[in-house]
């Protein structure tokens, strides 16, 4: 059972964000603001921190290839993100303490490099014309307050769930 | 030099941003069905999602009955006078549509392109990036959903079935900035109908823009757009909306009409997909052979 305690919640965040998108109004922060959950990779992130920093990389890449085949489809751009992301926030760690304050920044910090990232590779792509400005108001701030909020709620289950799944994985 | 080549991890992502660009040049591709390893992590996904988001649509359904049986009185006296109006328009309807099959009749013409058979489907979830405004709705191949069948809500268009897999099946939004989703449409004005493509939506007005108007046409504020069936894909007369501004395009040579959907594309619970009842002409057929070799 604890084996599996952790995909499934990974898998619940996953199916969550496509229901909180269909259950909240579009306009939450005001007209023409576009605010992204980003429930999995705040969670992704907490796990590389707290728990395995190789098996936050590796569930980076399968929920980032699942993420790109059942909403996207487009194979590679969450693919790419995730596992990069996290992988980052593993060096960043090293050089910083891991009080829980200072790891919600990081967090924060993942999920405005995901958006941005997923931006940049939109435009690439031509999926999006929006110009970076636009970009910075209209989706990024709201996004970084709806996952503040999310992250504040998240923080400390989230540290005690990892730091277990740590312990067990030492055992 | 060799220290370069050494270095592990630069060249692991360097293969890696090799694999992304195939990737996503694969994908982008303009490919009719997707691979089966994505159908069936589509369909696995789908039934858990189905299974999810059926009890939390009841709950959410539940509130709204709620906020709605606060209006009821005022929405009751609305509806009341607009009763009366909707009678004689029933009747009219009626003879109308006798008319019509009469004339039909007589004239042995059987199908037409307005006709189309509507599938019922329940949306068990959505992009959650909203980049791609994409839904995945809870019938698939074996319901006889198939790519490029126009999908409408009780509003009007919202879109078109991108993929279908066996059990779900992708829908992409009007919404959705992709240059190869157009629409052929058509402006109802009085006695003349005004033909254009419905390309692309702008974002922060939330209007849809028809374009390649004729110059000399008339169009007016609030006249009413409806699908045109010249597509070849999507049957005749599905509404998608009411024109609010015309401007000329950039060259003079058409007009650019914005357009107000009917249909609102947040709140989509339920949507009907639509299957043309008229032929759907082949692309082969359409290549007339005999004028190549000339």
């Amino acid at each position: 059972m604890r084996r599996f305690l952790l995909p499934l919640i990974l898998l619940g965040l996953f199916i969550g964000e496509s229901i909180f998108v269909q259950l909240t109004p579009p306009e939450l922060f005001g007209s023409g603001k576009i605010a992204v959950p980003r429930f999995l990779i705040a969670s992704l992130l907490f796990l590389t921190i707290y728990g395995s920093k190789k098996h936050g990389v590796i569930y980076g890449l399968l929920f980032g290839l699942l993420f790109d085949i059942v909403y996207i489809e487009i194979i590679g751009i969450y693919l790419f993100l995730f596992p990069i992301i996290a992988y980052i926030m593993t060096k960043l760690m090293k050089i910083l303490q891991t009080n829980i304050a200072m790891a919600s920044i990081i967090v924060l910090l993942g999920v405005a490099l995901l958006e941005a990232g997923a931006y940049q590779m939109n435009f690439l792509i031509h999926r999006t014309d929006m110009d970076f400005a636009a970009f910075l108001s209209s989706r990024l701030v709201p996004t970084l307050i709806l996952n503040l909020i999310f992250i504040i709620l998240a923080a400390y289950p989230f540290k005690r769930l990892f730091e277990k799944y740590a312990d067990s994985l030492n055992e | 030099m060799p220290q370069f080549f050494l270095n592990k991890r630069l060249i692991i992502l360097l293969v890696s941003i090799i694999i992304l660009v195939a990737l996503i040049g694969f994908s982008l591709k303009d490919r009719e069905n997707l691979t089966w390893p994505e159908q069936f992590l589509k369909d696995t996904t789908g039934f858990v999602q189905n299974a999810v988001s059926r009890p939390v649509n009841y709950v959410a359904v539940f509130f709204e009955n709620v906020q709605d049986l606060q209006n009821t009185y005022k929405e009751n006296k609305e509806l009341k006078t607009r009763l009366d109006e909707l009678a004689r328009l029933e009747s009219e309807v009626q003879r109308l549509k006798k008319d019509n099959t009469e004339l039909r009749e007589i004239l042995d013409k059987q199908d037409s392109l307005s006709e189309f058979e509507p599938k019922q489907a329940t949306v068990i979830g959505r992009n959650p990036d909203r980049w791609h405004e994409l839904l995945i709705i809870n019938k698939g191949k074996n319901a006889g959903i198939e790519p490029n069948m126009a999908v409408i809500t009780s509003k009007g268009l919202i879109g078109k079935v991108k993929s279908s897999n066996t059990f779900t099946s992708t829908v992409q939004l009007l919404s959705s900035m992709d240059p190869t989703n157009r629409i052929s449409a058509k402006i109802q004005a009085g006695e003349n109908n005004f033909f254009g493509l419905i390309e692309g939506y702008d974002k922060e007005k939330g209007l849809l823009l028809l374009k390649r108007i004729p110059y000399d046409a008339k169009v007016e504020k609030g006249q009413n757009v409806i699908t045109s069936g010249l597509g070849g894909v999507f049957p005749e007369s599905l509404p998608i909306g009411k024109v609010v501004d015309v401007v000329p395009d950039e060259f003079g040579l058409t007009q650019t009409a914005y357009i107000e959907p009917g249909a609102d594309f947040y709140d989509i619970g339920h949507v009907m997909v639509v299957k043309r009842g008229a032929l759907q002409p082949e692309l082969m057929e359409m290549i007339d052979e005999k004028e190549e070799e000339l």
